[in-house]
């Protein structure tokens, strides 16, 4: 029997002492590794575990003055699939083809497809989630989430806009305070195992979401309704290719009322409002879906015609070259240059002051008026006015005014423009400019929202709006709101007189581009009480058929407008005017 | 500085000494095995086989089957090994033929023997002839070992089951190697001729991965794991011990054992060790299989003879050469190779085998006679 010799014995001491050496280079390595890689693996393999999904928060609700709420939220359900959680496919397709209404095609491509996590069906009714979640089956999640809901369909449809998919807004108002509407989304993020199958009992961890911000509009949803009513009659009896109203408060911009029929069910936003001719390409439809969204009052220009006689007025009681009692006379035409312009009389008003002259809407009054101005003045007023720049309206889209430039009004484009036309504004720019006028010379900027409040009604911010005083003198202002008393009272305005209410306003009817399509816009921009305008609505209808004067299809439609909000806004009735009216008809 | 048992040198006469801190080392370590093993495994298994304890059960099976080996080759005499070593090799070289033509395959390669309800690894316990038989053969000619022709006749008698072996597992050839090396480094009172060797080696081994394009592709992976496909494992264990920190995320608590690293019960359950019990319990274990080698060495050192010594070298070897090259393979600090974590990793024969083995360096440590030294 050998013995282990003494250099046997050192010869393991040295292979121990390697194994020693190896095992103490392997700690190092692990020291290295778990202390100061750690972060950087740790973090690499939470990236790998988590899955995030999103927690949709709830969009603001847009309310109007009266407290009503136009926009809000309804619950809805998105059903997804987890394919590595399904136990019964069969059961599975089976369930959702009944419950979903969608081809049992579509619902097996989707169940069969090996993904994480597959969306079947969103938007689905509250009712129809929970009878599904009632089946019980593994591997189908119904999601809660917000839906943005218009509880009036088509009321102020081109005011309040509608969202998308992701809950953003697409026009109107919900694009332009989208920041506001818009919530914080939370966040679940929940671990998985390599397939992606969750881990129970992890602990997920959530972010809550934030809700939107209440937006608190001027618009008042009974005078919308008013004048939504009296819009859409016009519309049909003038079988009109569209009809627009607006009610502001003059003095200070609010917007109580912003119509365009026709209207569009902001609950079905991508179906258009009309039957469309056959075979439409896509491209062709969104055409047809953009024109069907388009608010003619902000995004449309057009000649404003006679009503733009009051600037015209303004500019030259202004400069001081005309007074009320001047004298003038209409042979149905007037010669500017070279060329005959003729007044929509073509007998000629004959002999006539200032005042007869608006009340007539004489055209060669207002081109000798026009003239006396002059062209540079003229284009002076007219951007001292605002006319140039937009108004500042808070709705996205708003177009600019198309204008000469200065160097290029001659006399005839001087004459042209002094009745309103050879230029074009937006409906919204109209409305403003005059409320600055008869407001006593205050430019203001039209609007809607007044507020944002939080969900338990505290302020988060109030909107404060650009205003320009003295762009008017308070004489001028006076002037002009007698002129256009006068124009209701007993002028071509008369159509919009109510007994009881002092109103002034002005009519006008303009041929559209190109004049021998023989198209026309009538319009009526009114206002009251006269002393202190507390409300100027302006009615513009586009294309009608058979008359299309003003003064005898638009000044009407003010008029109903203003018999059920006259008293709804508290404006006192006036016995005084009323016994005038009164004493007038008995003449 | 060995430390032989130097106690009661003259008092009493035959002490009879039996390596419970071995024992106790051995039986820890199953039993740490077996829970880290049911921590790792109970995903796998319950996505698998529905059944979460799987593995667990294989594995307590073939622990309870390697227990009894040991007690058994613990109690009978280790001499008994002369006459048997040469059957024990040629039985295994056998096997190890019979497995490249009958063997069952799984996860692509053809290792495992299946003779009725129980499936083996052949490879495993040609491990364990080798260091038997090696011992045999040195033991005969202790003198000579000293010449080089000696180491190279004995290099060559091992050199047919590390074919055989090496043709379908690299890995346990390079064991099998390791050990043989070893054992003849330490039989050996010569430096300068292994030193050649390791230099032959060296420069034959760069050659060789130089000229293997995918051998090349292995050492590009080892550098730059993120880049590559192949390297997915190997950065999903980087991933599981970087995740557990100083003290790790709790026992249970690993979250890349849940599919993100493949097969987490067997090469790479080190890493899983890390993730759940962090550095702390990492340099515990990596202490844990330290103090087993130590414990090889005393009893190496103190054996009664030569024969016994060089068995227990050749365990000492064997646990020390998988236990560093699965950690360098799990901590990325060498190229990706197939080594098991001896009585961690998931692994029947691997088990049952290493038991037994322990029960020759039991059988060896009772040899030990106390008043010898």
């Amino acid at each position: 029997m050998f013995r282990y010799k003494t250099y046997n014995r050192r010869k393991s001491m040295i292979i121990f002492a390697a194994v020693l050496f190896m095992m103490m280079f392997l700690i190092g390595r692990l020291v290295y590794l778990m202390v100061f890689c750690s972060e950087y693996y740790g973090q690499k393999a939470e990236d790998l575990h988590e899955r995030e999904r999103d927690i949709k928060a709830a969009r603001g609700k847009i309310i109007d003055s009266t407290g009503t709420v136009l926009a809000a939220n309804k619950t809805v359900c998105t059903i997804s699939v987890i394919h590595n959680q399904i136990d019964d496919p069969e059961g599975v397709i089976a369930a959702l083809t009944k419950e979903l209404g969608i081809s049992e095609e579509t619902v097996r491509k989707r169940v069969e497809k090996v993904s994480s996590i597959e969306r079947i069906k969103s938007n689905v009714d509250k009712e129809t989630g929970e009878r599904i979640r009632a089946y019980g089956l593994s591997g189908v999640k119904v999601d809660e989430d917000y839906k943005r809901y218009y509880p009036y369909d088509t009321l102020a449809s081109k005011v309040l806009g509608f969202t998308g998919g992701d809950n953003q807004g697409i026009i109107g108002l919900e694009v332009k305070y989208d920041e506001y509407l818009q919530g914080i989304n939370g966040k679940i993020l929940t671990l998985t195992d390599a397939r992606g199958v969750e881990i129970e009992n992890a602990g997920e961890s959530r972010l809550d979401p934030v809700d939107g911000n209440d937006l608190h509009i001027s618009l008042d949803y009974n005078i919308q309704m008013y004048a939504q009513q009296a819009a859409s009659k016009a519309l049909e009896q003038k079988q009109a290719d569209s009809v627009s109203v607006m009610v502001m408060n003059p003095s200070n911009g609010e917007l109580m009322a912003m119509v365009n029929v026709p209207e569009f069910n902001l609950n079905d936003p991508f179906t258009l409002n009309y039957e469309p001719r056959e075979n439409v390409s896509e491209e062709e439809k969104q055409n047809l879906l953009n024109g069907m969204w388009r608010n003619q009052c902000i995004n449309d220009t057009y000649e404003p015609g006679s009503t733009f006689k009051i600037i015209t007025t303004t500019a030259a009681l202004e400069e001081g070259v005309v007074r009320l009692t001047d004298q003038f006379f209409c042979p149905g035409y007037i010669t500017v240059e070279d060329r005959n312009i003729h007044c929509h009389k073509r007998t000629g008003h004959g002999a006539e002051d200032f005042v007869h002259g608006i009340m007539n809407s004489c055209n060669p009054v207002f081109i000798d008026v026009g003239l006396r101005v002059g062209p540079e003045h003229f284009y002076d007023y007219f951007s001292s006015l605002g006319l140039l720049k937009k108004t500042g309206i808070d709705l996205p889209g708003e177009a600019a005014t198309i204008m000469h430039s200065k160097e290029n009004i001659g006399l005839v484009e001087l004459a042209t423009m002094s009745f309103g036309q050879s230029f074009q504004i937006t409906p919204i720019q109209l409305l403003t400019t005059v409320s600055s006028i008869i407001n006593g010379g205050n430019r203001i900027t039209p609007h809607f929202g007044v507020s944002v409040r939080d969900g338990e009604g505290n302020t988060v911010k109030t909107f404060s709006y650009e205003e320009t005083e003295g762009i008017v003198s308070k004489e001028t202002s006076d002037t002009v709101r007698y002129l256009l008393e006068q124009v209701v009272a007993e002028g071509g305005g008369r159509n919009a007189k109510i007994a009881g209410y002092s109103i002034g306003g002005k009519t006008a009817t303009s041929q559209t581009l190109p004049r021998s399509a023989n198209k026309y816009i009538s319009s009526f921009l009114g206002f009251a009480p006269v002393e202190d305008p507390q409300v100027i609505v302006l009615v513009i209808i586009n294309n009608p058929q058979g008359v299309y004067y003003g003064g005898t299809i638009a000044a009407p439609v003010a008029k109903e407008i203003f018999e059920n909000i006259l008293p709804y806004l508290n404006i006192p009735y006036d016995e005084k005017a009323a016994a005038e009216t009164e004493s007038e008809l008995a003449e | 500085m060995s430390r032989r048992p130097k106690a009661e040198k003259n008092e009493k006469k035959q002490i009879k000494y039996f390596d419970y801190t071995l024992l106790f080392i051995i039986i820890f370590l199953v039993g740490f095995g077996l829970v880290m093993l049911y921590s790792t495994s109970s995903y796998n298994a319950q996505l698998r086989f529905g059944n979460s304890a799987y593995y667990l059960k294989k594995q307590l099976f073939a622990s309870l089957l390697g227990f009894a080996g040991m007690l058994v080759v613990a109690s009978i005499d280790y001499h008994i090994w002369i006459r048997l070593s040469g059957l024990c090799y040629i039985g295994a070289l056998g096997l190890c033929v019979l497995v490249m033509f009958k063997g069952s395959n799984y996860n692509g390669s053809t290792r495992w023997l299946e003779i009725g309800p129980i499936s083996f690894q052949p490879s495993e316990i040609a491990k364990m002839a080798v260091i038997l038989f090696l011992a045999t053969i040195i033991n005969r000619i202790p003198k000579q070992m000293g010449k080089f022709s000696s180491v190279i006749k004995v290099m060559i008698i091992v050199m047919p089951i590390l074919g055989i072996v090496g043709y379908s597992n690299l890995s346990t050839a390079i064991i099998i190697l390791g050990i043989a090396v070893f054992m003849v480094f330490v039989s050996s009172p010569k430096y300068a001729q292994f030193f050649l060797i390791a230099g032959f080696v060296g420069v034959f081994g760069a050659i060789f991965i130089a000229l293997e394009g995918y051998r090349a592709e292995r050492l590009l992976i080892w550098l730059h794991p993120e880049e590559y496909d192949k390297g997915y494992q190997t950065l999903q264990g980087l991933y599981a011990i970087g995740s557990g920190g100083l003290f790790g995320k709790g026992l249970g608590e690993s979250m890349q054992k849940l599919g993100f690293v493949p097969e987490a019960q067997n090469d790479m359950i080190f890493s899983i060790i890390c993730e759940e019990l962090g550095l702390f319990g990492a340099i515990c274990i990596i202490l844990l299989f330290l103090l087993l080698i130590w414990r090889f060495l005393v009893i190496a050192n103190n054996a009664s003879d030569l024969f016994g010594a060089l068995i227990v070298v050749g365990i000492m070897a064997h646990i020390a050469i998988q236990v560093i090259l699965n950690i360098a393979v799990v901590t990325n600090s060498i190229p990706n190779t197939g080594v098991t974590l001896p009585f961690v990793s998931y692994g029947g024969t691997s088990v049952a085998i290493l038991l037994t083995e322990m029960g020759l360096a039991l059988s060896v440590s009772r040899g030990i006679k106390m008043e010898m030294v």
